[in-house]
């Protein structure tokens, strides 16, 4: 909470800074109305709604879309120099993206890389684009000398520095030979730490390597420092809005006014209940009955809960509960207060509503 | 307290989805778990849900296809681009495509190569005289260490005990400290390389490493493995120093030094490189160390060590250790040679800012200098743009625009190549005939002519290149008709690169005289350049011929020219230069115009001028006794030389006047000057921050709807939805009311035109609209949902906190 705090303030100093430079400052809207006020649906319905979002202006997006088309051998072009693309501007890249390569990239092996998702073992690509360079490598050698390199440890062995140097072998003997990545999203969530840019910059630096990546955050390039930018990654910016929907994208991002509804909080909260020991439901079923009982005040003090606990032989020690209340904090199903007289108190961040609806879900 | 704007850039984009997390983590997984799973719920003979390539979106990373087999015939040679001739047979026609693209392809790696081997000698050059000052440091410091350690036996290098021979301790780690003058270290990766390989061929063994081996992450561990894997080949898991001692003893054979490079000294952890330091300095032998566990930020480090003595006694020690306390006396660097050289970007302060004042102490410093970046990109584009090694140039927008962002953007000259390399990828993307490049290259290599292969150019690009504007503009000048065919663009080209020629050694001499004054050769290059400052100057000539020459000389009404600021001063200038310098001058420029009759003659007559004052002079000395003579000699010698200063001034105005004609007045000059400085600026630093925002703001004119163009101002339904509520976020101060965004939204969705939404609306989903109230609310927030959540990808919104659970805050402001 601290932190947050903390944070807010230091938002606010530059906040106040751009809003004082915007003009029309004073007439900005300013309203406390909640979100509640609005007659949510649920969630579920939501995203099957959402699923068949008409979309609009499809067929000059459509044309926008193949009137990149004309670039593709111009983006040939520039990744045969040794650039990497990165593909920028508001609308799903992904398509497009991929469609270059099937279109144009055919004599070169290519591997997508899907930034968007939560996680990516990246030492996994560079194995695979070894083995994709190893296999056009021998198919080039074939064709050619007939002579094929002595064979070798195999990849997946292999250290990353140790692939990352075969990918930049100079002595590799086939002239223009290169696999292609290519990164939808590369600042995506799963890529934005600073370990996996570096590893992708090293991935781009390799002369058997061309990049062709995508970038939706307006501040992404501050995820590079100029060597990156200048020497490995070597970027060749392109424009192309695409105004598609972000609809692989967005496959992971919470819709912003489901999250707040209780029914949404109950479903949470029944599911992470109906995984626990049924004491531990049992205490949690407690801790409800006596917020619902007492709507007024602050919470249930701990020593309560204790004795209460005992007395119905859900508990055994104090020790027990802890772990109990442990996991319940974990999951945000309870938070502690101070109350008036300075006892600790529990309660659970929910209305009251919300609470009579979940006691009667995990019964 | 400050935030990196990484720090800021992933607390902006995480807090959205830690919120989230913490909210419901479980669900969060289940929900994950469901849209994962979904695609395999489905058995294989049922029909798959959606095209495979939908699970595909799923995997992390996927092989989209393998290398086809074609690509040999058309893989050209990279290689070796001046053996393979541009094929001009007549099969070469415009359709073509893939032949097309070779012929592109070949044209830039025949320029490129050129151009980049070009740049590597410049630099290598520049740096020449500091590497081998620091060889010859190196040298020095390795007797100096050798001296100490007197005879070797070489079976006792790896022993655990000390055995320096004639008491005198090397206390000190030979330290070079390189000024790199430039705060980006981007430019001096290359020259470190190039310092490596220098000294590799002096005879050294070379390790170079980056800060990134210092980062507090790896530990020393990680430093001592980049060190160990460029000198011993290896990857070696646990790095011992001991290793060190017995490849040293069983390859150095104590003859060559170890020079340990450090590129920037002022990015590495501080503690790590004094640990390192330390390390380099003591004799520690060590088993079974795990580095991985070491924690570089303390030097209490658990390790089993045998710690060599002074008794001579192998101890075992097995507790916790400080390391760098034991040991004292035992030098590695009588041991194995290990000289250091940091590339330092600030000042001499900086190692007294990194490093702790143990490591300090003992490092012994002397000091190098790089040139400074302007220097090297002076060095730069005297080589590949002004002496035109590859044929190519630019106008004089786009090196405007590159002096500009290497001045006040940028300031490194890895950009600027970088930039230049993408000038000659566009120019021949744009120019269908820009591969005559090419034969420009081929021909200075070979002085080889072109006219064969213009000749075998098919009849759209002859005539192609007659209609370009620069001939055009010409021709109508001229009033000439020639035929137009291979041979008059033989001429043409001929003709260009003659005048290039001229145009270049005027330049080389007005730099010559601007040397003098420490005038960068950049400032008059842009000058040089300057289409309408030679149209200018044509035109003032003009007037000049009509009018009355007495009162004022041809060369003042020159100067008058306002624009041409750097070239007038220098000119200027030569008037005071000494007559000595003048000379040296006329030398130079004798030298740069050996090819034009009429100026070198000129440059002649006005030197034996100057000598025949100087004998004369020489002689008054001799010859007259009394010091009034002299002193009037003197005076008239002064006034001599001021009368050559003049016509050396002279002369430098005619010659710019005359010659010096800027590409973009040359015909055909589009064939091999670059000049669409907007693509290059977008191409070379794009401006997501900007442009995303402009893209939603101005989304119509990007995909020329018709329908919401013309609105203007005012919102209208069938506009992008996204589109639309970043326009209303607009109207928001720093924070959004969620409720009030809502509304307004489905507001400018559904009141400002029921129209609207019919024409949206499929006739299924009219009549569901009907049916249900409910239904179209659900649509409305969904869709409000996606807008959000595209914008949140965009990264213009931070999502609520818990604090004001009712807003989300804009991130962006002002375009």
């Amino acid at each position: 909470m601290d932190v947050d705090e903390i944070e807010e303030e230091e938002f606010g100093f530059s906040r106040n800074y751009f809003l004082a430079k915007e003009l029309g400052s004073s007439s900005r809207k300013k309203s406390a109305r909640k979100l509640s006020e609005i007659d949510l649906v649920d969630e579920e319905e939501l995203r099957e709604v959402a699923a068949s979002i008409e979309p609009k202006h499809e067929k000059e997006v459509n044309e926008l879309i193949s009137s990149y088309k004309s670039l593709y051998s111009k983006w040939l072009f520039v990744l045969r120099s040794g650039f990497a693309l990165l593909m920028y501007g508001f609308g799903s890249k992904k398509a497009l993206i991929e469609d270059f390569a099937s279109k144009s990239l055919t004599e070169y092996s290519v591997v997508v890389v899907n930034g968007y998702l939560q996680s990516i073992n990246l030492k996994q690509v560079v194995i695979t684009l070894a083995e994709l360079l190893w296999d056009q490598v021998k198919l080039r050698q074939k064709t050619t000398s007939g002579s094929l390199c002595k064979s070798q440890q195999p990849f997946n062995t292999r250290s990353i520095s140790d692939l990352l140097t075969f990918l930049d072998s100079p002595d590799l003997e086939v002239e223009e030979c290169f696999v292609c990545i290519l990164v939808h999203n590369i600042d995506g969530p799963g890529l934005r730490d600073s370990d996996s840019q570096q590893c992708l910059a090293s991935i781009a630096a390799c002369s058997h390597v061309r990049m062709v990546a995508s970038i939706d955050h307006v501040n992404a390039p501050l995820l590079w420092d100029k060597k990156m930018v200048h020497t490995q990654f070597d970027w060749y910016w392109c424009h192309v809005p695409t105004f598609a929907p972000y609809k692989v994208e967005s496959m992971f991002f919470p819709f912003i006014l489901a999250h707040g509804g209780s029914a949404q909080s109950v479903k949470t909260a029944s599911i992470v209940l109906q995984s626990l020991t049924p004491n531990a439901q049992n205490v949690f079923k407690v801790l409800a009955e006596h917020q619902l009982a007492h709507p007024d005040e602050e919470g249930m003090p701990i020593n309560n809960l204790y004795s209460t606990c005992r007395e119905r032989f859900l508990v055994s020690s104090q020790v027990t509960l802890n772990s109990h209340l442990t996991e319940f904090k974990d999951h945000e199903l309870i938070k502690t207060k101070r109350n008036s007289d300075g006892q600790d108190c529990l309660c659970i961040p929910l209305t009251n509503e919300a609470l009579q609806k979940l006691i009667a879900e995990i019964v | 307290m400050q935030h990196s704007p990484e720090q800021q850039y992933s607390q902006e984009q995480k807090s959205p989805a830690t919120n989230r997390k913490c909210i419901s983590q479980s669900l969060f997984s289940a929900q994950v778990e469901k849209t994962v799973l979904l695609p395999e719920m489905y058995s294989p003979n049922e029909h798959p849900p959606t095209d495979p390539l939908a699970e595909n979106n799923l995997q992390p990373f996927f092989v989209l296809h393998k290398a086809s087999k074609s690509s040999e015939s058309t893989a050209i040679s990279p290689g070796r681009p001046t053996k393979r001739r541009f094929d001009s047979s007549p099969k070469v026609s415009l359709n073509n495509e893939n032949k097309n693209e070779n012929v592109k392809m070949e044209a830039f790696q025949c320029v490129w190569s050129k151009i980049e081997s070009k740049i590597k000698d410049v630099l290598r050059s520049i740096n020449a005289d500091v590497f081998d000052e620091i060889g010859q440091w190196v040298r020095e410091s390795f007797d100096e260490i050798c001296s100490c350690r007197g005879p070797v036996d070489p079976s006792k290098s790896s022993l655990p005990y000390p055995f320096v021979h004639n008491g005198g301790l090397v206390k000190k780690l030979f330290t070079g400290l390189v000024f790199t003058k430039n705060i980006e270290t981007v430019d001096d990766i290359l020259t470190f390389a190039e310092l490596g390989l220098n000294l590799k061929s002096r005879g050294c063994y070379v390790a170079n490493i980056s800060s990134l081996d210092f980062s507090t992450k790896n530990g020393i561990g990680g430093c001592l493995r980049a060190f160990m894997r460029q000198l011993l080949m290896v990857d070696i898991e646990a790095a011992d120093v001991s290793l060190l001692a017995a490849w040293y003893s069983d390859h150095g054979k104590y003859e060559k030094p170890v020079v340990v490079i450090i590129e920037d000294m002022e990015r590495c952890s501080g503690a790590l490189l004094s640990d390192f330091i330390n390390m380099l300095r003591y004799v520690i032998r060590i088993l079974l160390l795990n580095f991985g566990t070491w924690r570089s930020d303390s030097l209490f480090v658990k390790v089993l060590l045998v710690a060599a003595c002074k008794v001579s006694l192998s101890v075992f020690v097995l507790a916790t250790v400080d390391l760098f306390k034991m040991a004292d006396n035992n030098e590695w660097s009588v041991k194995i040679p290990i000289i250091l050289i940091a590339g330092v970007a600030t000042s001499a302060d900086a190692p007294r800012n990194v490093l702790t004042a143990r490591a300090l102490q003992y490092l012994s410093t002397s000091i190098f200098s790089l040139k400074c970046p302007a220097e090297r990109l002076d060095a730069i584009i005297e080589a590949v743009l002004v002496k035109n090694c590859a044929g190519f140039s630019v106008g004089h927008k786009v090196a405007t625009f590159l002096r500009n962002y290497f001045l006040r953007q940028d300031g490194t000259v890895t950009s600027f190549v970088r930039a230049l390399k993408m000038a000659i990828i566009q120019q021949l993307s744009i120019e269908p005939l820009s591969f005559v490049l090419k034969l420009l290259v081929d021909e200075g290599d070979s002085k080889r002519s072109w006219n064969e292969d213009l000749a075998n150019l098919p009849e759209e690009l002859i005539k192609h290149s007659f209609e370009l504007p620069s001939y055009r503009k010409y021709s109508v000048n001229r009033n000439n008709h020639v035929e137009l065919n291979a041979v008059s663009l033989g001429h043409g080209l001929s003709e260009m690169q003659r005048l290039q020629e001229l145009w270049r050694f005027r330049l080389m001499c007005l730099y010559e005289a601007g040397r003098y004054h420490k005038v960068a050769l950049l400032d008059l290059y842009l000058e040089a350049l300057d289409p309408e400052l030679y149209n200018s100057r044509l035109s003032n000539q003009g007037c000049d011929s009509a009018k009355d020459r007495s009162l004022l000389s041809n060369n003042d009404k020159l100067f008058k020219l306002q624009k041409a600021e750097v070239t007038n001063q220098v000119i200027r200038k030569i008037r005071d230069l000494p007559a000595a310098k003048l000379s040296q001058l006329l030398k130079s420029w004798e030298r740069l115009t050996k090819g034009t009759m009429e100026v070198h003659e000129k440059i002649m007559e006005l030197q034996s001028q100057m000598v025949s004052e100087d004998v004369k002079s020489h002689k008054a000395e001799l010859t007259d006794i009394s010091k009034r003579r002299i002193n009037r000699r003197c005076l008239n010698v002064e006034k001599d030389a001021c009368t050559s200063n003049d016509k050396a001034v002279t002369l430098a105005g005619q010659m710019i006047r005359d010659t010096m004609q800027p590409i973009e007045c040359i015909p055909f000059h589009e064939l091999i000057c670059f000049k669409d400085v907007d693509n290059l600026q977008s191409a070379l630093a794009g401006d997501p921050r900007r442009r995303i925002q402009i893209d939603l703001l101005n989304f119509y004119k990007i995909l020329k709807c018709g329908c919401c163009s013309n609105s203007g101002g005012t919102l209208s339904p069938s506009m992008h939805d996204t589109s639309i509520m970043y326009t209303l976020a607009q109207e928001h101060g720093d924070l959004i009311n969620l409720h009030d965004w809502f509304q307004s939204f489905k507001a400018s969705i559904s009141s400002s035109g029921k129209k609207g939404l019919k024409k949206l609306a499929s006739p299924k989903k009219r009549k569901e609209n009907t049916s249900s109230q409910n239904n179209s609310d659900a649509l409305l927030q969904a869709r409000f949902c996606r807008a959000v959540m595209e914008l949140q990808i965009s990264g213009l919104l931070r999502m609520p906190s818990k604090r004001r659970p009712d807003c989300v805050q804009r991130v962006a402001f002002g375009v």
